[in-house]
């Protein structure tokens, strides 16, 4: 059984009387520990096929099951506790709170979960020596650079030991050598941890870090490309 | 790193406390138009406080006035010289009237005083033997004087506070003998003090047997008789029979009024039909509409002055929830400030509410978050409100309104200040919460 599993899945946003279809049909499953692209022009929809996949948006039709569980019938609690613990998700703005430190963003997701303050403070400091931030926990966002805070989030969207990870434009803020440097970190989570990534990009250079790329176009996926686990990590630093 | 194990309770504290930290968070993150916020609720709260404060004040120092004239007490007075009652009456209307304990006649006037060398003019009170009792008003030196002393028309008197202090300047004047008329009288006692700005002040008079009292006059009836009834319910009644019994009197033959009719239940219908008008006698500040605190039985009135106290506490009571209501509104004004600051907040935190709904925050974390953050700004309101209340008040009482630190006030205050900020705070929290979290990223 696939770790993702869309069928027939279609959303509809209605603007006042019009109704514009930004996914028609998609059937797609993505398997545990696999490292998926998803690629497209701006308004092929696959934002939206992203907040799907993350519980963030509901289809408007379709199923979606997400390791056995079927998501588009749950309620929104549930769906919050599927988010907080099962996936990860890093966004193209960082979204980091601007108001937390390093450490205290990362704690986040645990604090959802009721994890208590000692324990809690050392697995967002593990999850921060993961990413390469060990020393810089107390740091607030704004004194860290885009690199940096894209780090930080990564380790916000891992310490709950999630299967999945979802990114949404991860380098879409940040140069090519942060750029390079985020996805050799998604590239070792991905081989050391077996955790499963899903990136939504629109540079190819990125996008070809995952195993196969889905390119999206009108709604509907276009067609699938194997990368294959050919590219080596690049060491950058 | 492993799965930790899920304790729900411990859960919902970390949750908890989490939450009211965003919240406080939320509070401090823009102190400037939190203060502001924070001075709309104050500024209602501490308002509330102070004017009902102040009607507080006045209700507490009327009862007070009234409460000085001793309670359960019934006062007849004529207001004609032919209606003035026989002294007897007072012995015969405690045998009469049920539920009436005691009464004393009650003359008084006005005479030249000789203290050693001092001349002056004082007040003369003429009263019996239970006028404390009545007056509920002790000695505070010496003793009241006897019954004996009223039969046998001795010349004693009691001095009121002020008039021995002024005498003695602090001796106790006990013993000493004093003229009043030209005639000599010994002084048994001296009056507790009532305080300044009480009713009918007898602190400054000098009470006498009232048959002593009737020599100075040169006439043998008294325009007064104070009774008392043991309790508030026959103070009412006796007040009711007492109308009865003049009016049948006064009806029956307008001549002195001499009761002789027996004093059971009356037939006639109750008084109050043909009341006649308020004549503007020296009860001026009483009420005598027909409320049955005041009957006017043609020239005379019988005030039941529990009654007074009552109708004067209600529409004093009615003046300080008036002054509390008029002052609410800017309360509501305050609740209106918090709803404005949390539709900002909530719009500048769209972001942040999205991606704390992606990493695993529920609604009820948000809602919880923003009707707390809501609920601090009102708190630190009427903390703020109550102190600036209070101490408004005793800046009032330095400059001699008389104030009263209401907790009814208080309390009001401080639940209209919470309940309007958790009401004004429910809307922006459910918009919060409420934000689809695709919707609240994409808005950054």
């Amino acid at each position: 059984m696939a770790l993702i599993q869309l069928k027939d899945i279609s959303r509809t946003y209605k603007d006042g009387s019009v109704s514009v279809k930004a996914l028609k049909t998609i059937d797609l499953s993505i398997e545990d520990g696999e490292f998926v692209s998803i690629m497209g022009a701006s308004g092929s929809g696959k934002s939206t096929l992203m907040n799907i996949i993350g519980c963030l948006d509901k289809p408007s039709t379709g199923s979606y099951v997400l390791a056995d569980q079927p998501v588009h019938k749950l309620t929104d609690s549930k769906l919050a506790n599927i988010r907080n613990e099962f996936m990860g998700f890093v966004f193209q703005q960082f979204h980091l709170i601007s108001k937390l430190s390093a450490l205290e963003n990362v704690e986040l997701p645990l604090i959802y979960q009721g994890v208590i303050g000692k324990e809690r403070k050392k697995r967002a400091t593990e999850a921060l020596e993961i990413v390469g931030l060990g020393k810089r926990t107390k740091h607030m966002p704004s004194q860290l650079s885009g690199g940096e805070q894209q780090r930080v989030a990564i380790a916000r969207a891992i310490v709950s030991n999630p299967r999945l990870i979802l990114a949404d434009e991860p380098t879409g803020a940040l140069d090519s050598k942060s750029s390079n440097n985020i996805m050799s970190i998604f590239k070792e989570l991905n081989q050391d941890r077996k955790i499963t990534i899903v990136q939504v990009t629109h540079e190819r250079d990125i996008g070809e870090y995952g195993d196969c790329i889905y390119n999206i176009k009108d709604g509907e996926i276009d067609n699938i490309e194997n990368i294959g686990n050919k590219r080596l990590v690049k060491e950058e630093k | 790193m492993s799965k930790p194990k899920r304790n729900k309770i411990y859960a919902f504290f970390v949750r908890c406390w989490f939450t009211s930290k965003m919240a406080l968070n939320g509070v401090l993150s823009n102190t400037f138009r939190s203060a502001l916020t924070i001075l709309g609720v104050a500024i209602g709260v501490a308002s509330v406080v102070s004017l009902m404060g102040i009607g507080e004040g006045a209700r507490q120092s009327v009862i007070e006035q009234f409460e000085s004239l001793g309670t359960n007490v019934i006062s007849l007075k004529a207001h004609e010289a032919d209606l003035e009652f026989q002294p007897d009456m007072a012995t015969e209307l405690v045998e009469r009237v049920n539920g009436l304990e005691m009464a004393t006649p009650v003359t008084q006037t006005y005479t030249n005083m000789r203290w050693r060398r001092d001349r002056s003019e004082v007040d003369i009170v003429g009263v019996n033997e239970v006028f404390p009792n009545i007056r509920d008003h002790n000695v505070a030196s010496g003793q009241f004087f006897s019954e004996l002393h009223v039969e046998q028309r001795s010349y004693v008197a009691v001095l009121g506070y002020n008039v021995a202090t002024e005498l003695t300047g602090g001796r106790n004047p006990v013993g000493q003998t004093i003229a009043l008329d030209g005639q000599s009288y010994r002084i048994l006692g001296v009056l507790e003090q009532k305080g300044e700005g009480k009713a009918e002040n007898i602190d400054d008079k000098v009470v006498i047997p009232y048959t002593t009292a009737q020599r100075i006059n040169e006439k043998r009836t008294v325009e007064e008789i104070w009774g008392k009834a043991d309790s508030t319910e026959n103070a009412e009644l006796a007040t009711i029979q007492l109308g009865r019994i003049f009016k049948k009197e006064l009806n029956g033959n307008n001549a002195k009024p001499i009761p002789t009719g027996p004093s059971g239940p009356e037939t006639e219908q109750p008084p109050g039909g043909n009341e006649q008008p308020d004549g503007g006698g020296e009860d001026g500040d009483e009420d005598d509409k027909d409320s049955g605190s005041s009957r006017k039985e043609q020239g005379m009135t019988i005030t039941n002055l529990n009654q007074l106290v009552d109708e004067a506490d209600q529409a004093n009571r009615v003046m300080t929830l008036l002054l509390g209501g008029i002052a609410a509104v800017s309360l509501l004004v305050g609740g209106l400030g918090i709803m404005n600051i949390m539709l900002v907040a909530v719009t500048e935190r769209t972001s942040e509410i999205g991606v704390r709904r992606a990493l695993g925050a529920k609604k009820i974390d948000l809602l919880a978050q923003f009707l707390l953050e809501a609920l601090y700004v009102s708190i630190i309101g009427v903390i703020a409100g109550v102190a600036v209340g209070v101490w408004s008040l005793s800046l009032f009482g330095n400059y001699g309104f008389p104030t009263a630190v209401s907790f009814e006030a208080i309390r009001i205050a401080a639940t209209v200040a919470l309940g309007t900020g958790l009401l004004f705070g429910v809307y922006p929290a459910i918009s919060a919460s409420s934000l689809p979290p695709v919707e609240a990223l994409r808005r950054s």
